[in-house]
């Protein structure tokens, strides 16, 4: 029985990506970690987030002996304004990307090439908006819904229909508080007005507005993204995959996808499957057509068809690297647009699909859902007519890989969860096998690690070391994101992993056959954890804010994690950071993020950059919630 | 609420207390260097042995392991504390049982408890675990709330096979209600006090050694193996004090689930701490957290039926009848016929019922079974008809021995009052062949005879089937088949070993004839028995073949990559632990000594069984010691390459007698030596003095001397 674990170490993974670097030297390519080179040292002024070019007045920057700007906005009304805009922007991302599958699901058709797939979650979901589904036909129900849902955007009066999905007591303090999410749009139009020049300058009014805007998006855009996903490509299960570099294939056509959107590389995995584009490869002599994932897209279909996934956010340069990537197709989000230029180095074909990521040097093949199969296929045929034009001298792929257990939505959690129950005492569809454990103090609590990877600190290690001592100490951890990617490719979604955890959290593991890290999906589906905390919250019969439940994103890097953050904050969640979000210039501010919306939602930041103090922290805070609960 | 890991570290630090109160005093009395030992085990004091890797040999030695104990009751608030605290205070449980030993070799002589388990014991459980006649155990902890609800709970584990430990109150509770109590029909009074629990921990580590191989002092896999393959419960009545519930951490680190009824500073953990209020529940509820699936039979008979009654012995003033095969004409017979001729589910009674005989009288049975069905073959006669001995054996008041014609079976009169006749021999045989052997028997139908009038003729008939059989067994050998098969139905919990069973060595167990094999690879052609080729020989005379090899690497997951057939020197066949008998070389003569489980004294190696046994077992390959079963013995390829059965210097006498004719007649036809058995020394010679061995074996001329050295 192996008992060791057979991590893949933060060494190992720098390894391959030093000898890949030689392949980029050779080719005379550039990677990030150049340019990371060159930009440092960072401007002090935004990285302090005091330097306004809301009007043309300025850029005005913040310093000792400049402490306002042209308008006389202060260092405070500066950094608050920035940070609301990148709450802006990341509640648009996301939510935009919601509002681009719902789109999908109103074109769905019983002959396709979009379906719905899971019937029972449109039913169900259709039975909450007040759809009607009685004797109707399914498709006509998911139009209804959708229509519904793409009203959540721009409806004139009341709240995100989602924001009754919280317990009551966040409802209550939701519009208590003011910070009820309306309709998404509103909420980013409103963010962007009162940033504008001339209007707020009180940074509590800007944070409270950023709560609401987050909440938008948590309990509004990304859980719509969610759920309408599940719909038309089915709720996740459980799939056993493999991830890392390693999954490239020498003999195979490497097809990557890329992004954040589902809906185009789903048809991609199903056009790659195809007898045609299977035996046209294999006329060709190619043993087989590979397709692998990048990013959140990787997530997104490695949890509904086991795809196999090349790696997170920052890989995505060393994909190409390899000289073996054949095609690769992105989406939108956290694509960088040095990849076509890198691209042109090798053999790769580089392919953009979305309005929303244009990007000079690429191809383009806008991806409409009615021609979604045909173009898909047409992507796979190039890929594999590109094969032949691989140079091997060029080609190099690490041997890298981990197998990993993927696939934990809330609905598998409690799939898992029933397993341990006893029928002669418990009911089914319950957290309670969970709390139970927690309240023994088998497991001390559970921690959801999110978010990106990020060059200001050693990539990858922070996740890493705080994932480690978590689990030594028995705190079970949910993953989305490139945190999840990384998990995976360490090994730590590996049921082998239970040897690395304390013994409360292996038994855990043992009885649910689950790894000590759960996969919960793409960073869109962090909606899914707030479900997973508020079911966790109302099966105790405690508020949100006193379970030993929080979240942490080590080395968090888009705005689509500052609104994340502040999502989670508003339902009641502390959320460690082990970046410094761009307000450190205003005292006020970073008050305001870590004390002040504790005043207001019961949840903040706790900030440090060294992974091992955070680990602490967070270890120590979820004692104080224990001990406050008496457990 | 009292924290869980508060309430097992102060109960850890209780059961602590006391063992170091008993090991100061035992060593006040008796002196540090005065012997400690547990009567008939190789494994010293097994707990200590197996979790700290100490072998306990004297008293001081035995406070010097309570220090380590000490070290290991950490107290954080994590699991791994709990656990390990909870492990620590089972041992110190076992060393408060360990001082009452170091007064006394039988210190619960003449009570109502048990105490220490032997290894014979330990090993007597392996078949029945891994056929799941056991299902699994229980340790009932408690007074009951009344003695009703006592005697149901052990009933009813009792009616499901598994085995129940009992400590405390409950043990009064079930004498006064009137429950048979004993290893033999599975329930049994360990002791008064918690820290009792120490024999039971010590049985379970001691089959993760003998079973599982698991090396002394590798705490983490003694707690794998149990959890694993040990599927053990324990059902704890209220009030639950912290030195339970410190045990009960060690149980739960080992797999092992609670359930009790105590609602009070209890804390629920699924499948591992349940709090169940309604003790009717209890067995439901713990089968279902322990995984344990009870395959139940329906069968109608107005007793119960379950294999926990396989023991049970029926005396002569229980007796309702005596059915004595050895004074009158009775048998047991199963043939083939064809699906047309057999009418399923019928039963015929021909002669007199058992109210026609007088209370404690003697009666006569033939019973005749005979069976049809598109896979039945002739050669699975006799492998069905010996499994009537344990069929019948699992009727409540039903005592079975002996086959063919001779049989004894014994009726309790308990059963014949609750309205048991003789048809209902027949429903059990029914039910029983139909349910396990449904994949080659589509119909049964059986007669009863107890019309003395008819017996003789029948019996004489069944005679001329039995010698046909026989005739057709002597043909088999291993020579004359096509194929062997393996056996891999102990890897449940012994996961590395494998047997290969051929016609003319049967499995070690002596469960398992090449025949039973076939029939068990019919039955479930992706079961644990698989055809093993014999194409490619490497060696005839050691039994070596590529086909085993390969065979046996496959099945034991690259553990073991060699076995020979036929020799105890060169990649013997390994043990899973379960062997009915243990062959060691025997130095001074050349010879081997085999002694077998049941036998508890000195053999001329100067091991016991137990110490044998544990030279091997687990899978691992020991040349010089091997298990074999009891068949074997007489076998033509017993030690084959070491010169066959002439090796043979030493048998305990109850072994040589049973074997002694098959002995005589395989020695005959080897070596045309008459009346070899007598030329085998047993304990009433020899007991352990190999010199006195070599003189009885030079007196009686035995073969062995003029044989080449072995080493």
């Amino acid at each position: 029985m192996p008992k060791a674990n057979h991590f893949t170490t933060i060494e190992q993974m720098e390894a391959d990506s030093a000898r890949l670097r030689e392949t980029a030297c050779e080719v005379c390519a550039e990677t990030y970690e150049d340019r990371v080179k060159t930009q440092t040292p960072h401007c002090k002024f935004g990285e302090d987030g005091i330097c306004c070019k809301n009007c043309s007045m300025g850029p005005c920057r913040i310093t000792s002996k400049a402490p306002r700007g042209i308008c006389g906005a202060d260092a405070h009304a500066i950094a608050g304004r920035n940070y609301l805009r990148a709450i802006a922007a990341g509640t648009a991302s996301h939510s935009d990307h919601a509002r681009e599958i719902l789109h999908v699901l109103r074109d769905t058709k019983p002959e396709g090439p979009y379906i719905v797939r899971d019937e029972k979650k449109l039913v169900r979901l259709a039975a909450e908006w007040g759809v009607a589904t009685d004797g109707r036909d399914i498709y006509e129900i998911a139009h209804d819904v959708a229509s519904v849902g793409l009203l959540e955007f721009g409806k004139p009066d009341g709240f995100q229909l989602f924001s009754r999905r919280a317990p009551k007591e966040r409802q209550e303090l939701w519009e208590r508080e003011g910070i009820m999410p309306r309709a998404i749009d509103r909420e980013i139009a409103t963010a962007m007005h009162m940033t504008h020049m001339g209007n707020t300058a009180d940074a509590e009014s800007l944070v409270r507005q950023g709560l609401r805007t987050g909440l938008s998006n948590g309990w509004g855009g990304s859980m719509i993204g969610t759920e309408i996903t599940d719909i038309l490509f089915g709720t996740p299960t459980v799939w056993t995959t493999e991830g890392n570099l390693g999954v490239l294939e020498a003999d195979q056509v490497n097809l990557v996808v890329h992004g954040h959107d589902p809906a185009f590389s789903e048809m991609v995995v199903t056009a790659a499957e195809d007898k045609e584009l299977v035996n046209y490869a294999r006329s060709k002599g190619i043993k087989g057509i590979n397709v692998v994932g990048l990013c959140c897209t990787a997530n997104e279909v490695a949890m509904r068809h086991g795809v196999r996934m090349a790696g997170n956010f920052l890989q995505q340069e060393n994909v190409i690297l390899t000289g073996a990537c054949d095609l690769m197709c992105v989406d939108i989000q956290c694509i960088f647009p040095a990849l076509p230029a890198l691209a042109q180095c090798f053999h790769t074909k580089f392919v953009t699909s979305s309005p929303i990521a244009r990007i000079p040097g690429a191809i383009h093949i806008e991806f409409h859902p009615e021609t979604a199969y045909e173009q898909a296929k047409e992507i796979v045929k190039m890929a594999i007519d590109n094969y032949e034009r691989r140079d091997a001298s060029k080609v190099y792929i690490p041997e890298s890989k981990q197998q990993a257990t993927v696939g934990y939505p809330t609905e598998q959690i409690i799939k898992h969860l029933d397993t341990i129950t006893n029928s002669h005492l418990d009911e089914l569809g319950s957290y309670r096998p969970a709390i139970d454990a927690i309240k023994a103090g088998v497991l001390r609590g559970a921690v959801a690690i999110v978010g990106c990877n990020n060059p200001r600190v050693r990539p990858d290690y922070s996740h890493f070391e705080i994932m480690k001592e978590l689990i030594e100490n028995d705190v079970l951890i949910v993953a989305t994101g490139c945190a999840a990617q990384m998990a995976t490719k360490a090994g730590l979604l590996n049921k082998d992993a239970k040897y690395a955890c304390g013994d409360g959290l292996r038994r855990v593991c043992e009885l649910l056959d689950i790894p000590p890290i759960l996969h919960m999906g793409a960073c869109v589906d962090i909606s899914r954890m707030m479900l997973l905390a508020a079911g966790i919250a109302e099966d105790w019969g405690v508020k949100l804010t006193e379970i030993p439940v929080v979240g942490c994103a080590p080395e968090w890097m888009s705005e689509k994690a500052v609104s994340i953050a502040n999502y989670v904050v508003s339902t009641g969640l502390d959320v460690y950071l082990g970046i410094e979000p761009q307000v450190k210039g205003s005292s006020q501010m970073m008050e305001l993020i870590t004390e002040g919306t504790r005043k207001i939602t019961g949840g903040g930041f706790i900030i440090s950059t060294d992974p091992h103090v955070l680990v602490k922290n967070i270890l120590d805070g979820l004692e104080v919630k224990r001990a406050a609960l008496g457990i | 609420m009292k924290l869980l890991f508060n309430r097992v570290f102060d109960g850890a630090a209780e059961m602590y207390a006391k063992a170091e109160s008993e090991v100061s005093a035992v060593i006040a009395e008796l002196g540090e260097s005065a012997p400690m030992k547990m009567p008939d085990t190789a494994y010293h004091l097994s707990c200590i042995y197996a979790y700290l890797g100490r072998k306990v040999t004297t008293l001081g030695e035995l406070r010097e392991a309570l220090t380590e104990v000490k070290s290991k009751m950490t107290s954080n608030q994590r699991l791994k504390d709990a656990f390990s605290s909870g492990i620590g205070t089972a041992i110190a449980a076992e060393i408060i049982e360990a001082a009452k030993y170091a007064r006394n070799a039988a210190p619960y002589e003449g009570t109502k408890y048990h105490g220490h388990f032997s290894d014979a014991e330990v090993r007597e459980l392996g078949v029945p675990l891994v056929t799941r006649d056991i299902p699994g155990f229980v340790v009932i902890i408690g007074p009951a709330p009344s003695q009703e609800e006592a005697v149901e709970l052990i009933k009813g584990y009792q009616s499901r096979g598994i085995f129940a430990f009992l400590i405390g109150g409950i043990i009064d509770q079930a004498i006064g209600g009137g429950v048979g109590l004993g290893f033999p029909v599975r329930v049994v009074p360990v002791g008064e006090d918690i820290w009792s629990v120490g024999h039971i921990i010590s049985l379970v580590v001691r089959a993760a050694m003998i079973f599982g191989a698991v090396q002394p002092g590798d705490w983490e896999e003694f707690n794998e193996y149990s959890f694993h393959r040990i599927f053990a419960f324990v059902n704890a009545f209220a009030p639950v004090p912290d030195i339970t519930v410190a045990c009960g951490g060690g149980a739960i680190a080992m797999g092992f689930p609670v359930i009790t009824d105590d609602e009070n500073d209890i804390w629920v953990v699924p499948k591992s701490l349940i709090i169940q209020k309604n003790t009717k529940d209890f067995i439901e509820t713990s089968l279902e957290a322990r995984d344990i699936k009870i395959k139940v039979t329906n069968i109608d008979i107005p007793v119960a039926f379950s294999s926990a009654f396989e023991g049970e012995i029926i005396r002569r003033k229980e007796m309702r009848v005596d059915i004595d095969g050895a004074t009158t004409d009775c048998f047991e017979l199963v043939r083939m016929r064809d699906l047309a001729d057999v009418e399923d589910h019928k039963i015929v009674v021909d002669g007199p019922d058992i109210d026609a005989v007088e209370v404690g009288g003697k009666m006569q049975l033939g019973t005749i079974v005979e069976v049809a069905g598109k896979n039945m073959q002739s050669d699975f006669e006799p492998v069905l008809e010996r499994k009537f001995h344990a069929f019948l054996n699992c009727i409540e008041g039903v005592m079975h021995t002996g086959q063919r014609d001779m049989i004894r079976v014994r009726l309790s009169n308990t059963a014949y009052d609750a309205g048991f006749r003789v048809r209902h021999f027949g429903e059990v045989l029914y039910a029983k062949l139909k349910s396990d052997y449904d994949a080659v028997i589509d119909k049964v139908q059986i007669t009863l005879v107890t019309d003395p009038a008819k017996l003789k003729a029948l019996r004489a008939e069944a005679n001329k089937s039995y010698d046909a059989r026989d005739e057709r067994l002597k043909n088999l050998t291993d020579e004359s088949v096509e194929v062997f098969y393996n056996c891999i139905m102990c890897q449940s919990f012994s996961p590395s070993h494998v047997c290969v069973v051929t016609p003319e060595r049967l499995g070690l167990c002596g469960a398992v004839s090449w025949l039973d094999a076939k029939a068990t690879n019919e039955l479930d052609p992706n079961g644990p028995c698989q055809l093993v080729t014999k194409k490619n020989v490497i060696d005839e005379n050691l039994g070596a073949y590529e086909d085993i090899n390969e065979s046996v690497a496959k099945y034991s997951h690259g553990a073991l990559t060699n076995v020979t057939l036929y020799s105890i020197l060169q990649d013997p066949m390994t043990s899973c632990g379960c062997f009915e008998c243990i062959c060691g070389i025997e130095p001074l003569s050349n010879g081997v000594s085999i002694v077998n489980r049941e036998h508890m004294g000195m053999t001329p190696l100067g091991m016991t069984f137990s110490e044998m046994a544990s030279m091997t077992g687990g899978g691992v390959q020991t040349p010089g010691f091997m298990g074999h079963g009891k068949h074997f013995i007489a076998s033509k390829k017993f030690l084959k390459a070491e010169g066959g059965i002439a090796r043979i210097v030493w048998l305990p006498k109850d072994l040589k007698e049973q074997v002694r004719d098959k002995l005589n007649a395989t020695a005959k036809d080897l070596y045309g030596i008459d009346g070899f058995a007598d030329m085998i020394a047993d304990e009433s010679v020899v007991e352990e003095d190999p010199e006195a061995l070599l003189a009885f074996l030079t007196e009686k001329g035995h073969p062995v001397l003029s044989m080449e050295p072995l080493m």
